[in-house]
């Protein structure tokens, strides 16, 4: 059980605090509702690079990380087709400097033209290191919009294409700092030994005074059921042909989300899994194979993912593949089996909840989804999954004409 | 009116509290290291056997290391897996130089059973050939994989010329997969995992007696003498650079062998390193990233082993910014020698090291972790209270002697792949 206070500003923020005596450590968490479904469909990869411009200095505070390593402390963020969402550890004694810094860019940033040019190189690089550089890299800039034809999951958080992030104006950035960053936007955790009192009195000192603004209406397009199979093919100068199935399930918020979830375990989590079993140890098809899920909050994605062996066909594949998959639709798992996926699921969450800086971020995400207490409801829903569910939610995800398959080609040169 | 043009007061950390583990000897110097009292029920045992890369021939450390789950006479590594996953563990192995570490993470009330399960499948490896097979042409995928990453090639060659003439320098080649056979695996399994334990770590809330009964169980695998290590390495100074068509990026690697927490300047050149490179308001990070964008990262660091240790700087850069980036990494160097590093910069780092020690300092994986980083040296954590002073003593002028010390380019191994 992770407890928790919750209170809000009048402005607006949403604010958590939780409670740990055990720690000398305070995380101050801050997640605002933008990613990259927010952007334009010609200007993406915008959210991230805006998430580098953050660190560039503040309206009153010309560097951010400078004070708060000066204070024993450090910071980073990510951000994902949903969220973005920046955090601070820092010695507890030291908490108000967090709040200062954190505070004064939700304010406002500074908006140096060099900050813009230099983090404009910065992301370009990062584009070539994780995704154009490496091996597969470029998977996931290919699978997108293969999945999604009218959602903007059709992008990555990275962006469509570097020139989008060249073509990036100041303008376009104060705008976008306008729109999204607001206390209205954003939910703040504090975690640290605090009292409530002492938490209250800080945040309303930093934040009080910062203008609300709106919340921006979100209308996304949502994607039209898929009725055909898709797929396609890459040639790449790679050693090892690799496969990319990628299944239509639920957002977050459904039921189905959790049950799709545990089906992706069931096929491919552990050593112990189906299609590793099956695939791999037996069939000795693939070098390395695996099932998961996107974790999305609009429709995600079931994948499954793989690298063939040498020698073997992707219809050899594809045959031992929809013959594991058509087993979870027509039988349902046995008891000791689906026994075990959940308690590999109780043992994760056990691990994940040790880290304070998870229990902070995992608290937000709870609230952005409605309720901050969910973060201790989960474990029931899981724990209530029967086989029959699952069987049934194969049945629904299972099929040809909702998968979208990437292929990746070796060249056998290479 | 709230003045946020002015920092809230800040206060230093004052001390840390450091809880040493409980120590229990195995036999001589083969010791089990335990940490309890955890507000939760995660529990977390490590095995460390002398089956590190630096023994038997080359490439079968680590396919052994892959080996350890892959069955048994009396089971395959599917049930293996099965009764471990069962009870909810989550097993990993990964190989150094030095060590193979095991490690199994579980909830407290599995811990038992699973690690009994971990030693039959440890204590009886059956070599089956199939599992060799497999094993050799997925790791052997794997490598090929690899080769295309600028980063990995970069690694390679520097770690080659780091450790030259030792076994410390050997990397792993593609023929290395078509050699090793089974008879030489099996030895060096009997070598240096049935007659190879080191030591032992245990995070969790067990009793005496479910110690006893972890102790019980490895008491065989103990290694009888204490193993020795090679302290002679020296590293080849001078650029090379290996050339990947069509690479977008450059992987840099600048480093020189050094020495580990038994040498009297290592807590000072950690200071030097982390102003250099070893935070995100680094001279590298500022230089090469803030002002110029060359990369999306650069840091640096100090790796120790059982007698040696090593410095080394990493990067990726777009491919037109190879020689503008070691130019600078050269020039930081020379800053650091010429000018007496300003006070508001060293008390920001002195801080930000407290700051971080005290986060290495929370919670029991951490403190074991800590503990982990002292105890190869015959040290404890009391080490670090002296860190702390010996951090907050230090001055801009030994800073500087450092840097003309151990930073001079003309020692340094540059390799670039790109």
């Amino acid at each position: 059980m992770i407890e928790f206070e919750r209170f809000k500003l009048e402005n607006g923020l949403r604010v958590i605090f939780h409670h740990d005596p055990t720690t000398p450590m305070a995380v101050v968490n801050t997640l605002y509702d933008v990613g990259a479904r927010d952007e334009s469909p010609d200007q993406t990869g915008f959210a991230h690079l805006f998430e580098h411009l953050m660190f560039g200095g503040s309206v009153n505070i010309p560097d951010f990380d400078e004070p708060l390593q000066r204070a024993g402390g450090e910071s980073n963020a990510f951000t994902s087709n949903d969220i973005t969402n920046y955090y601070n550890v820092l010695p507890a004694h030291n908490l108000e400097t967090a709040l200062w810094l954190e505070s004064d860019r939700m304010l406002s940033l500074a908006f140096t033209p060099k900050n813009l040019e230099v983090q404009r190189n910065v992301v370009i690089e990062e584009f070539k290191q994780r995704y154009l550089n490496q091996p597969y890299g470029d998977v996931w800039l290919n699978l997108r919009p293969l999945a999604y034809k009218v959602h903007p999951y059709q992008w990555a958080t990275i962006g469509k294409e570097i020139r989008h992030i060249e073509e990036a104006k100041m303008e376009d950035v104060r705008a976008f700092f306008t729109k999204h960053y607001t206390p209205a936007n954003a939910i703040l955790c504090i975690a640290g030994n605090f009292e409530l009192k002492a938490v209250k009195d800080a945040v309303q000192k930093w934040y009080g005074e910062i203008p609300s603004g709106l919340k921006p209406a979100r209308v996304l397009p949502s994607e039209p059921e898929q009725t055909s199979y898709r797929e396609q093919q890459l040639e790449r100068n790679v050693p090892a042909s690799a496969f990319y199935y990628a299944f239509k399930m639920a957002e977050r918020r459904n039921e189905g989300y959790y049950l799709a979830d545990v089906l992706s375990d069931a096929l491919g989590r552990d050593k112990s899994s189906r299609l590793y079993v099956a695939l791999k140890k037996g069939k000795q098809l693939v070098s390395e194979i695996g099932a998961y899920i996107t974790g999305s909050l609009d429709d995600g994605l079931l994948v499954i993912s793989g690298k063939l062996n040498d020698g073997i066909t992707f219809q050899q594949l594809d045959e031992a593949l929809w013959e594991e998959l058509d087993k979870m639709k027509s039988e349902p798992l046995p008891i000791e089996e689906l026994k075990r996926l959940k308690v590999k699921l109780k043992t994760s969450r056990e691990f994940e909840e040790q880290g304070l800086l998870n229990r902070a971020m995992n608290l937000c995400q709870y609230e952005l989804l409605g309720d901050a207490n969910g973060i201790n409801e989960e474990a029931a829903i899981y724990d209530a999954i029967q086989p029959i569910h699952l069987q049934e939610m194969a049945i629904q995800l299972f099929q040809q004409n909702k998968l979208s398959v990437l292929k990746v080609n070796a060249n056998p040169n290479a | 009116m709230l003045d946020r043009k002015i920092a809230p007061e800040q206060t230093e950390i004052d001390t840390i509290d450091f809880v040493k583990p409980k120590t229990f000897e195995i036999n001589k110097h083969v010791k089990l290291y335990h940490i309890d009292n955890l507000p939760n029920e995660t529990a977390r045992v490590d095995f460390y056997f002398d089956a590190g890369t630096t023994k038997g021939k080359r490439g079968v450390a680590a396919l052994m290391n892959g080996l350890l789950l892959s069955g048994t006479a009396e089971k395959t590594s599917i049930q293996l897996h099965e009764e471990i996953d069962d009870l909810g563990g989550y097993y990993e192995s990964g190989i150094g130089q030095e060590n193979s570490i095991v490690t199994m993470y579980s909830l407290k009330e599995n811990m038992l059973a699973i690690l009994s399960i971990l030693h039959h499948a440890i204590s009886h490896v059956a070599f089956h050939p199939h599992e060799i097979e497999e094993l050799i042409n997925e790791r052997r995928q794997k490598f090929k994989v690899s080769l295309e990453k600028v980063s990995f090639l970069a690694q390679r060659a520097f770690q080659e010329r780091l450790f030259l003439d030792s076994t410390y320098g050997r990397i792993t080649e593609l023929s290395d997969f078509e050699t090793i056979s089974s008879d030489e695996l099996q030895a060096f399994y009997n070598q240096y995992y049935l007659k190879g334990l080191k030591k032992v770590v245990v995070i969790g809330n067990f009793n005496q007696d479910a110690i006893d009964a972890i102790i019980d169980l490895c008491g065989k695998w103990v290694q009888p003498l204490q193993s020795d290590y090679s302290d002679s390495n020296k590293n080849l100074p001078g650029k090379y650079h290996l050339t990947k068509e069509g690479a977008l990026q450059t992987a840099i690697r600048v480093g020189r062998t050094l020495f580990n927490k038994t040498h009297p300047d290592f807590e000072e050149f950690l200071i030097l390193n982390t102003i250099l490179g070893d935070y995100f308001g680094s001279r590298l990070m500022g230089n090469i990233r803030e002002d110029k964008g060359y990369t999306y990262g650069i840091g640096s660091m100090v790796m120790e082993l059982q007698h040696t240790g090593y410095f080394f700087i990493a990067t990726e850069v777009g491919e037109e910014h190879r020689e503008a980036t070691l130019i600078e990494i050269q020039r930081e160097f020379e800053r650091l020698q010429h000018e007496l590093v300003g006070e508001e910069e060293l008390s920001l780092v002195k801080n930000y090291m407290l700051g971080q020690l005290l986060k290495s300092a929370d919670g029991a994986y951490a403190m074991m972790d800590l503990h982990l980083s002292v105890e190869p040296f015959g040290m404890d954590l009391d080490y670090y209270n002296s860190t702390i002073d010996r951090i907050r003593n230090c001055t801009p002028q030994r800073i500087q002697e450092l840097a003309i010390q151990y930073l001079d380019w003309q020692h340094m191994t540059v390799v670039s792949a790109g």
